[in-house]
Order: structure tokens, then sequence, then C-alpha cells
């Protein structure tokens, strides 16, 4: 991290945390583990069954056990992580992202037990967590929106004839939703039943609440957010913005700060809203307001996350603030120790986030254990991990292995040096979005920041690979051959009592590859 | 060792003979040598005419997952004697639609007898969070229907048939 900010002064009503309990997985698990080790903060870390060998079980200071694997019997079983906590000890909960950390009935439930729930109080999140309610609290604030329903409807017919009135195109969304989960984009009246029906599944299964309402979806739009963080001596800032726009299934994979659409002009009137509606429902913590930018330079605000980012790090980069350790000072009653006028964005950033899916086949997932793992390093590159060599990455759990981020000082800098980031990164074993990335870094439209949300559609819709230069091949296809001859010899050697097996090598090859699949 | 190998569609016949600090590796008559060492139990760094190649090699049921530093080739290989690789055909005859990773079937699409297009959805699978639309690859009619929704399915398993 850069010049991070501290002063370390403590207000006479603040309390600094002993030990905090994590109520997450994976990356970002680990992320706030590293904050806690660092602020001398003891973490205790919660698991599932399928997650006792886990890298944030294996870094934390504490791990209990919360349940069995499916996240409803764990890292979405409230009791149980508040068992945890209560037991352990610990002052605070961090909830991460995704899971608890929306969730405004765990926080309440935290509040009643005196555990401090590091995050907004929790009728912001209520408030900001309905997300009609939002834009009616965004639009009194004087924040632009996209026209739509400003409630959920619950009548298939009544959502037709808004979706007429508005006009194809609209989107479809889920009223508890976020992450792209129980999203969908409606092209014409045709379409709507089917994608309805799949969204409320969706929304059920991710939220328990399938309420779903409309809104005009903005064609090629930008995805831009704001982050922000409040305390609770009155002070409010943002940290400038993120871009967004490339995403898959509405779900993002490459963010950087700043963004290359962005000018000084918009940056302001953006963070300036943001803050007005900080203000407004009295936010408190880290959260981030996201909008869409159309093509004018028009933005719109979307929605509020009550919660840490995925993609926090890039702000990390460019303004030297650990946005978590912030959190925590802020939940410990500290007041900012920097203010606006503080801030610049200085270089820029890149994220991409390596997942677990195979962009040859549609980003299917591609879950199972890591046969081998290298992971970039050298001057600017930061590798948000939450996986190991070894380490079967489950079915159960968001397919996010880590987060590759890298700092430059110029956009065109920052490109080159994720280029070579992910040509050093290696991931065996399952299928990852690392090749996917090397494409988009060297795609016309990418390096010239002219990118919006239906970029990997429009640029990768076809078979999603280049076909490999012709030395690669005869490189791949000589090392492979060398491999297979070694692997005979060594065959060969370990039976040379019963006379050479002309296949062996072959048939030992066989059964490895079946062992690793788990037996075909 | 002779082999015949089938890499990005193009097919190679291979020699691999050792020689002095390294390998000749002849690949259609030409001859590379190729200096060779183990950087890990699946890497390899290879020289080639100067030129240095740090790979990841995964092994696969027909020969290996070839990782370079800007893309990964599949090679599938097979002792010349034994005949060349098989190419991949153009689909023809029942289409079994499997599961391409362990989930949950949350909708079946299609029943029996259906005529379907290519791209029409047949099965909805949830696996890590997300739901998976498969689509039908070609036109047919939907001849078996071998799960239910609600069944958890491992990788592998057989969906639907389409004829």
């Amino acid at each position: 991290m850069r010049g991070e900010r501290t002063r370390g002064e403590v207000r006479a009503e603040s309390r600094a945390f002993r030990k905090i309990l994590i109520a997450n997985r994976g990356e970002i698990a680990v992320r706030v583990i590293r904050a806690c080790r660092e602020m001398e903060i003891q973490a205790v870390a919660v698991y599932s069954e399928a997650d006792r060998g886990a890298l944030h079980v294996r870094l934390a200071d504490e791990a209990r056990a919360i349940g069995p694997a499916p996240s409803r019997e764990s890292y979405l079983h409230v009791e149980r992580v508040l068992e945890a906590a209560v037991a352990s000890g610990a002052e605070a909960v961090h909830p991460g992202y995704g899971f608890l950390s929306e969730n405004a009935a765990f926080a309440r439930a935290c509040e009643d037990r005196g555990l401090v729930f590091i995050g907004p109080r929790s009728e912001t999140i209520t408030l900001m967590g309905e997300k009609t309610a939002a834009r009616r609290e965004a639009v009194e604030a004087g924040l632009p929106v996209v026209p739509g329903t400003l409630e959920p409807l619950g009548d298939e017919a009544a959502l037709a004839r808004e979706a007429a009135r508005i006009g194809y195109p609209v989107m479809v969304k889920a009223a508890a939703g976020g992450g792209g989960k129980g999203m969908r984009l409606v092209g014409s009246a045709a379409e709507l039943p089917s994608a309805l029906a799949r969204a409320r599944s969706e929304a059920r299964g991710a939220f328990g609440d399938d309420r779903i309402y409309l809104e005009k979806a903005i064609v090629r739009p930008r995805h831009i957010e704001i982050q922000v963080l409040a305390d609770r001596h009155g002070n409010a800032i943002h940290l400038f913005e993120r871009e967004c726009s490339i995403q898959r299934r509405h779900q993002k994979v490459i963010e950087e700060s700043p963004s290359p659409l962005v000018t000084p002009e918009l940056r302001e009137r953006m963070g300036t809203l943001a803050v007005a509606l900080v203000k407004r429902v009295g936010y408190l913590g880290a959260g981030t307001l996201e909008f869409l930018v159309d093509g004018d330079r028009n933005p719109y605000f979307l929605e509020m996350n009550t919660r840490l980012q995925v993609e926090h790090p890039v702000t990390e980069e460019v303004t030297g603030v650990d946005l978590v350790k912030a959190q925590i000072r802020i939940a410990q009653g500290e007041a900012l120790s920097f203010g606006q006028r503080d801030l610049e964005q200085r270089g820029h950033a890149i994220e991409c986030r390596v997942y677990a899916e195979d962009p040859e086949a549609g980003f299917m997932p591609s879950p199972g254990r890591i046969l081998a793992l290298r992971t970039p390093n050298g001057p600017g590159v930061r590798d948000d991990s939450g996986v190991y060599e070894g380490w079967e990455v489950p079915v159960h759990y968001d397919p996010l292995i880590s987060k590759l981020v890298v700092w430059g000082p110029t956009r065109q800098d920052a490109i080159a040096r994720m280029r070579r980031a992910v040509t050093e990164y290696k991931v065996l074993g399952i299928q990852t979005t690392l090749p996917f990335f090397q494409r988009v870094l060297r795609h016309p439209s990418f390096v010239a920041g002219d990118i919006d949300t239906s970029f990997v559609d429009a640029a990768f819709a076809e078979a999603d690979r280049d076909r490999a230069r012709g030395e690669a091949v005869r490189v791949a296809v000589a090392a492979a051959a060398i491999r297979a001859f070694r692997e005979r010899r060594a065959a060969r050697l370990e039976r040379s009592g019963d006379g050479a097996d002309r296949s062996a090598w072959w048939d030992a090859g066989l059964r490895e590859a079946q062992g690793w699949r788990g037996g075909v | 060792m002779r082999l015949d190998a089938l890499a990005e569609g193009q097919t190679f016949r291979v020699e691999v003979r050792r020689r002095d600090g390294g390998y000749t590796v002849i690949l259609d008559g030409e001859a590379l040598d190729v200096d060779l060492v183990e950087t890990g139990d699946h890497f390899a760094s290879l020289i080639v005419d100067g030129r240095s190649h740090e790979v990841g090699l995964e092994k696969r049921k027909d020969g290996y997952r070839v990782h370079l530093p800007d893309e990964t080739v599949t090679v599938a290989l097979a002792e010349a004697a034994r005949g060349a690789p098989r190419r991949p055909g153009r689909p023809t005859g029942p289409m079994r639609l499997t599961a391409p990773m362990p989930g949950r079937v949350v909708r079946v699409l299609a029943e029996k007898g259906r005529d379907v297009e290519p791209g029409d959805g047949l099965v909805v699978i949830e696996a890590m969070k997300m739901e998976n639309e498969l689509k039908a690859p070609r036109r047919g009619r939907v001849d078996e229907v071998a799960v239910r929704e609600g069944q958890a399915v491992e990788a592998g398993a057989l969906l639907l048939v389409v004829a």
C-alpha cells in the first residue's frame, strides 16, 4: 500500500478491538485477517465442513466450525455464526461481502448481543437493501435514477404492463438483489415470462426473497461506482470512482480506477452526489454507490452496496487508503484521520478476478483440486488469493479464487503490467479466467478504454479463444512428447524385473489422470 | 519413441530421442534440439534454439494440457503403433447431454418427445451459486430425460438425450 494514512489518534468514546470474528471465507476472509494481523487484533475464522483446510482457517489465530458445507447451514446461518462470535470472546464481527454482509437481521442480532457489526447500522442496511426504497432516498437526495417501477410487483401481468409502459429493453431485477443474481435483460415481451421465472428462482435461492422490479435498460451503459467512507462523527467522504464495465453474466470480471471515461467534472459531480446520499441516510463505514453512465456521460444511480466490495483493492492502490482498516477504525468509534482534500487518485490500478470457470465453455464453473499454483510477483503486483496448491475448490461457494491487482503510473503502464502478471500466473488442475484476461488485455477496444457492459458478449461472442500460434503449438507438442518419453522410461525402470511393458508409461499415466479426476 | 500428436486441430508425427544433455524432437521430419529440465512436479523449463519457455504440464486421459506463458494447448498423444489419436468428429446420432460440473438440477425445461432447435434451453444446473442453462447444440427431439428437478448430479452425469 502506498502512503497509508494513519494518525492513530483515538477519540475518548472509541475502544480498540482485541479480537474480531470474520463471518466469511475465501479471499475476503484472508484479506480481513491480514488487516487484523497488522493492527495486532486477534482474528477468528469460521468454517464449514468443506472448508476445514481452507486458507482463511490456516491463517487465522482461532477457528470455529459452524456446520455443513451448504451456505445456508453454515456461513448464512445467523445463530451459528453468532454463537461462534460470543464463544470466542470477539468484540466485533466483520462480515466481508456476500453471505451475511447485507443481512439487516444479522447486523441487529450482533448489536443485540453487544457485538459491534463492522458496517452500517442495521436500519441503514434495511433501507438501502430494499432497492426501491433506496431509489426513493436517492431521488430525495437529488440523485438521478433510471426510469422504472419504484416498487416490486408481485404479479406477472402487472410486470408485463409496466414493461410495456417503460418500453423494452427492460432489466428484470430482484428487490433484494446484488451481484448480478436474479437479474435479466429482456429484449421483448415474448422473453419476459421465462426471464421472470428464472430471476425469481435465482432470487429465492440467493436471498430467500423473490420480489422483482423493473428498470429501463440503458443501451451500452458503463458501470461506474463511487467508494465512500463515513464515521460516527459526521464526516463523510468519497474515494473516487471504479470502472466496472467489463462484465460477464452481469458480474464484474475486471475493474479499474480511475475510469477512462470519467472527466474531472463528472468525478466531482458523482462524488458530491454520493456524499449527499451518505449524509442523508446517516451512513456509517465503507459503502459503494453504483451508477450506470450513458454515452453522453449522464450518471444514473442504481443502488448502494452497504459493505466492502470485491474490487476495493483498486481504490486502495490509487488512494493509499486501507479500506478494511478504515472500516475497523470507524467501527471502533474513531474519526476519519483524513478529509476529502487529503485524497487524490495517484496513478492507475486494475483488478482481474480469477474465477474457477472455463472461458472456453461459456464461463461454466470449474471446481476441483488445484494441482499446481504459481503466482505472479514483482513491482506493482498484488495477489489477494484465498487458495493454495493442493486445495480443492469446493462446488458449494462462489468460484472466485483470487484477485490479481496491479498498479502503474498510467493506464497503459498498468495494462502492460497486468499482461506481464497474468503471464506469470499458473493455475493447473482447474480452468480459470486467466486465458480470457490475456485476450481482453490485448483487445483494441479495451486498450483504448472504449468499453461498456456489453463488451465481453460483443467481443468474445463466438468460440471464446484464439488459436495458439504455430511456434507455441510446436513447443507444446515437444514438451508433451518429452514428458511422455520420460514417464515411459521411468515406468520401465520401475518394472525392469518383469520385462518392460511397451505401454506401461501410458497405462500409468492413464491411472494417474483418472485418479486426479476422481475416477472416470 | 514415435508418437502421433494432435494439438489445436493439427496432427504431428513426433519422434523423441535422447542426446547429450537433452533431447532431439523430430516434428513432421524437422529436428528440434530441446534442452528440458523439470522445474517442479508439473513444470518444465525448455530451451529451444536459445528461446526459453517455462511450461506447466497437466496430465489428461490421452495426453497433456500444456500451459505456456500466453496460452494453453491441449496435446493428445498416442504411440505411433496404436494409430493416430482420434480427431473429434462432427456430432452425429443421438446427442447425450451430460453435466459439465457437479451441481443441482434446478429446472428441466424440455420434456420427452419435444422438438428442440439449436440454442433452446434444456436443463438448468446450479453450481457455485450460479444458474447455468444448458442449451441444445443442434436440432432434434428429446428422446430421454434422465434427471428430475432438485436432483444433485456429478460431473459427466447423463441429463438427457436428443435424437
